[in-house]
């Protein structure tokens, strides 16, 4: 015992302490913010040029899935937000949808954030929510073929005939462009019956994890543009110059980000000499 | 979203707040009967979730067309309650006929979307040489090339990774822990974002930031 | 004959479908009638079937309350949990179409199920912390280089971390779009090749691990 150096200490330290340190960290920079500068990278970048100017006509029909629940607002929600905005302010007509259970709680929240945007549109004919769905992979081919049979109503029970949006989106050929924002596998299944398949321009809003599995194809052009987690919509935020969630969160994530990397390089400098000692 | 007034949302704002520490009570202390009660009204409350949202759907997408006249409805219909069969051992076989019908779609729309993205696409990208090429891109290019082939080789698991096989598959094995090491980085932006999100709802509840 | 109902029936079934997908990629661009009908009762079977987990769940919670097992308790309050939810979203169903109509199904949904959601998920965040202190060790070439990519990506995705030094952003950046692009993409053409092959070898009868008691008849 009396031969442990503070770093032996340092590893024996019971676990709850970590986590209040982690708590609390993530907590201060909210009560006395910061507010350091996001460098908006290419991929994201990509991303807003892709659904902005003269990537999209007044009129033309995206997709926006929501591949997130609320779990993950944090995340996705921001950068989701930013894109509808977007879209919107082109002109767009978009069709909201998604496969988390909680779909409707996420389009109430994105109604209520973007809700001067949503103010000037006309529920049926600028924008439809058709809500949830199931079904995997299936689902989304029979989406790109026969959308009707997906969804032979909205969520408001109110059939596709009677909606003058529906009119006008049958299929993938339709559709001028699809986002997914996704913490699961239904952007894969996009990228596979609808990028892949039929060449509908796809972009990703994803979490950050998927972060790394999305990458490549990115860079092989399967993915218009990309968008990582809070720190793409905080990146988003700044395109459309609107700071939002994500840039509020960015100060937390910095002090949580910088912890993680002391504790690794504590932990290890511990260990080495620990080694040398050995 | 401004702190709500009305006396039952702000109930339920307080409600969400106390439940939410009734879970944190978990790593924050230890275990207790408030994460145990907060844990099983939570499995509870999504288990009916998941069953009214997909009654809802399942009556809007089979039963309002089958009552309406399309009788084929019939048939996904009695198939999907073949599938409950799974839970009476002596007619469990009954079972794979609706999964038979769900496992031949999912493998020929995977096998076949698969193919361009994840396969012809990525190898295209990682065989084009760089147009208007610096050297760093150049370095790059070949870092990616080599380190593609290198990785594959190591999920060569029919051969020993011995004799002429033992240097490429080391050498895949070092570009996928790169890549983990930076899936790593990526998961902990994750993760925390999350955190951070119940963070700022402990002190909007609270009223020490605005909401 | 009960085998072949039991088997190869089965397998035929599973080949059959594959096949159909296939067919209609290749000959049929546009749609194909037959794809397109059984893509439809795929949807239709798999929301059914999401059903079954809970019935296994309320079976297990409903004996531990009969039977007073350790901790019954907590079984009777999953129950009533269970039932108040579900009465209230199917009257809010069968009053108007959309369960969330009903006020006490939309307050539940709001204020319990959104804060429980958010918060069971976002417990990892504090086990990847500890898990990272405790476990994250440069023991050798490989671990080290893990190590050092994933550092420079957690402050290359954090603003600050341009703060501390300007090459941070330049080399995470590096990372995530050539150095972990290898690796990743290794992934994706493996698993790819992958799915063919069990998807052939599910064609062919060999793969019988997702059909109920596959195994022992």
């Amino acid at each position: 015992m009396s031969d442990q150096n503070i770093f032996d200490k340092l590893q024996n330290i019971d676990r709850r302490v970590f986590y209040w340190v982690l708590f609390i960290t993530l907590m201060v920079p909210f009560i006395y913010p910061i507010g350091l500068p996001v460098k908006v990278v290419q991929n994201t970048r990509d991303l807003y040029e892709g659904i902005t100017g003269d990537n999209i006509n007044p009129g033309d029909i995206a997709i926006m899935n929501f591949g997130y629940g609320v779990s993950a607002w944090s995340e996705c929600a921001p950068g989701f937000t930013v894109c509808a905005k977007a879209l919107f302010r082109e002109g767009a007509r978009i069709v909201f949808m998604g496969s988390q259970y909680d779909v409707e709680l996420s389009m109430n929240k994105l109604m209520n954030d973007a809700r001067e945007d949503f103010a000037n549109k006309v529920y049926g004919v600028d924008y439809v929510f058709l809500g949830y769905f199931t079904g995997g992979e299936s689902a989304i081919a029979q989406l790109a073929t026969d959308a009707w049979t997906v969804y032979p109503s909205d969520h408001y029970v109110t059939p596709d005939a009677q909606i003058p949006l529906m009119q006008d989106f049958h299929g993938w050929q339709d559709v001028t462009v699809v986002l997914s924002s996704d913490t699961g596998d239904v952007g894969s299944y996009f990228l596979r019956q609808w990028q892949g398949s039929h060449g509908t321009r796809l972009a990703e809003i994803g979490i950050a994890m998927n972060g790394s599995t999305d990458y490549p194809y990115y860079l092989a052009g399967n993915y218009f543009g990309l968008s990582i987690g809070s720190r793409g919509g905080a990146e988003l935020e700044v395109l459309i110059r609107e700071p939002g969630e994500a840039t509020t969160a960015m100060d937390s994530i910095n002090a949580s980000h910088l912890l993680i990397v002391l504790a690794v390089i504590l932990a290890n400098v511990g260990y080495l000499l620990s080694r040398r000692k050995a | 979203m401004a702190y709500p007034t009305e006396l039952l949302s702000v109930v339920g704002l307080w409600t969400g707040w106390l439940l939410m520490l009734m879970i944190y009570s978990y790593p924050l202390y230890k275990e207790n009967v408030a994460y145990r009660f907060a844990e099983h009204i939570f499995v509870a409350i999504f288990l009916a979730i998941n069953l009214v949202v997909n009654f809802q759907y399942l009556m809007n997408t089979c039963v309002t067309p089958l009552l309406q006249g399309n009788l084929l409805m019939i048939v996904p219909l009695v198939l999907g309650i073949l599938i409950y069969t799974m839970l009476i051992p002596e007619y469990r076989w009954v079972s794979r006929y609706p999964i038979a019908l769900l496992v031949g779609a999912g493998f020929g729309l995977g096998m076949r979307g698969v193919i361009k993205p994840s396969i012809l696409d990525a190898v295209v990208s990682t065989i084009t040489a760089p147009s208007a090429g610096t050297m760093m891109n150049w370095v790059n290019f070949l870092y990616i090339a080599v380190g593609l082939l290198s990785s594959i080789l190591y999920f060569l698991l029919t051969y020993e990774h011995i004799g002429p096989l033992q240097a490429p598959t080391r050498l895949g094995r070092l570009f996928i822990m790169i890549g983990l090491g930076a899936y790593f980085g990526n998961t902990v932006l994750f993760r925390f974002t999350m955190l951070t999100g119940r963070a700022q709802f402990f002190l909007q509840v609270l009223k020490i930031i605005p909401m | 004959m009960s085998n072949i109902l039991k088997r190869e029936a089965v397998f035929a079934v599973t080949g059959l479908v594959t096949v159909l997908m296939f067919v209609e990629y290749f000959f049929f661009p546009q749609d194909w009638i037959v794809a397109s009908t059984i893509r439809n009762w795929a949807v239709i079977i798999y929301n059914i079937s999401l059903g079954l987990g809970g019935v296994r769940l309320i079976q297990q919670h409903v004996m531990g309350t009969q039977r007073r097992k350790e901790n019954w308790q907590f079984s009777a309050l999953f129950l009533v949990a269970f039932v108040v939810m579900l009465l209230t979203g199917l009257a809010g169903y069968l009053g108007t179409g959309v369960a969330t109509s009903n006020g006490i199904y939309n307050w539940l949904f709001v204020n319990v199920y959104t804060p429980l959601g958010s918060t069971a998920y976002a417990i990892t965040g504090f086990y990847i912390f500890s898990a990272a202190y405790r476990a994250f060790r440069a023991r050798n070439l490989d671990a080290a280089l893990m190590l050092v990519a994933g550092c420079f990506v957690i402050l290359s995705n954090a603003p600050v971390g341009e703060v501390i030094w300007s090459g941070i952003p330049a080399i995470g950046e590096w990372f995530r779009f050539v150095g972990q692009v290898p690796g990743m993409r290794a992934f994706e053409v493996v698993g790819a090749l992958g799915m063919i092959a069990y998807g052939f070898r599910a064609l062919l009868g060999k793969e019988r691990g997702f059909y109920a008691g596959g195994a022992e008849e």
